[in-house]
């Protein structure tokens, strides 16, 4: 008599924004862009990821970020924000946190702003127009870099 | 104003859509206006100010407006609500980034300030000292317009 049997299907891929255990991996995203905002989350939470923070200025995702900690695997960081702009919140989050891992979101034109950022220890970036594939590569290019 | 100007514009407008929004884009004939100009409802304008300075609009319909923010947002709007101005707001942005680009490689350097939408009817731009050359793009959605006014600094 035939008996069932349960084969893992090899089709099957575990979402990119999940970690080994099972859990999501949390992301804060500052950026003063509803629009991006909602952009990146969308295309992040279908993935899995965690939005366990959003701020619409530099100034308030640097206390986001330190309020969060260490409950935070991932900053996304757009560089041109009213009140603190991106490269001077990056600059105090890498202060608190040697560690952090931030990925800048940048207009086309500002490589010299880039550049800086990647000076001051972020740890990727992406040029919008953003897209699905572009922010998960990017994104989970950087949570492997150690 | 000299056409090499505008010509990043149009083709960063081109680009950005037809990656965003995906439609079949038309672009009209260009011409211009010296003087008082009415718009279309819904104007996102970005200042520039540096080696070349003036200002750029997008200009388009409420209709239009709301269609390019659904689509770019993958959702239907309603109306022109925070999220559809902040969605059209980002549309310029990267039009505007991405135009910017193409004009520093031709060696003109500036700044771009943030822009800023204007909403209404029966609403009439005027340049003083610095004539607009328009340039109308159909989408199967409406028509968007985009406006140069630019000078080179003396």
């Amino acid at each position: 008599m035939k008996t069932k049997m349960d084969f893992p299907n090899v089709n099957e891929r575990k979402p990119e924004g999940l970690k080994d255990d099972g859990k999501s991996f949390r992301v804060l995203i500052v950026d003063d862009s509803m629009f991006v905002t909602k952009q990146i989350n969308q295309i992040l939470t279908s993935e899995g990821f965690e939005v366990v923070g959003t701020a619409e200025d530099g100034l308030s995702g640097v206390e986001k970020y330190k309020e969060l900690f260490p409950n935070v695997d991932i900053v996304t960081m757009d560089i041109t924000m009213p009140n603190m702009d991106g490269v001077t919140a990056l600059e105090k989050i890498m202060e608190f946190d040697k560690e952090a891992k931030v990925i800048m979101i940048s207009a086309l034109g500002k490589q010299d702003l880039v550049k800086k950022s990647l000076l001051l220890g972020a740890k990727n970036y992406i040029v919008k127009p953003l897209d699905r594939k572009k922010v998960l590569e990017r994104v989970v290019m950087t949570l492997k870099k150690q | 104003m000299r056409v090499e100007y505008i010509n990043p514009f149009v083709e960063s407008a081109f680009n950005i859509l037809k990656e965003l929004v995906g439609d079949n884009i038309t672009r009209g004939e260009i011409f211009l206006k010296a003087s008082s100009q009415p718009v279309l409802g819904v104007t996102a304008i970005v200042g520039l100010t540096g080696d070349v300075e003036g200002r750029v609009l997008f200009d388009m319909s409420t209709k239009t407006a709301i269609s390019i923010a659904s689509i770019m947002n993958g959702e239907e709007l309603k109306e022109l609500d925070e999220l559809a101005k902040a969605t059209i707001t980002e549309l310029a942005n990267m039009i505007t980034a991405q135009a910017v680009t193409k004009l520093s490689e031709l060696g003109f350097k500036f700044d771009l300030t943030p822009p800023t939408i204007i909403t209404g009817n029966k609403m009439e731009i005027t340049d003083f000292e610095v004539e607009a050359l328009i340039v109308p793009m159909e989408l199967e959605h409406g028509k968007l317009e985009i406006n140069v006014a630019l000078r080179e600094r003396n």
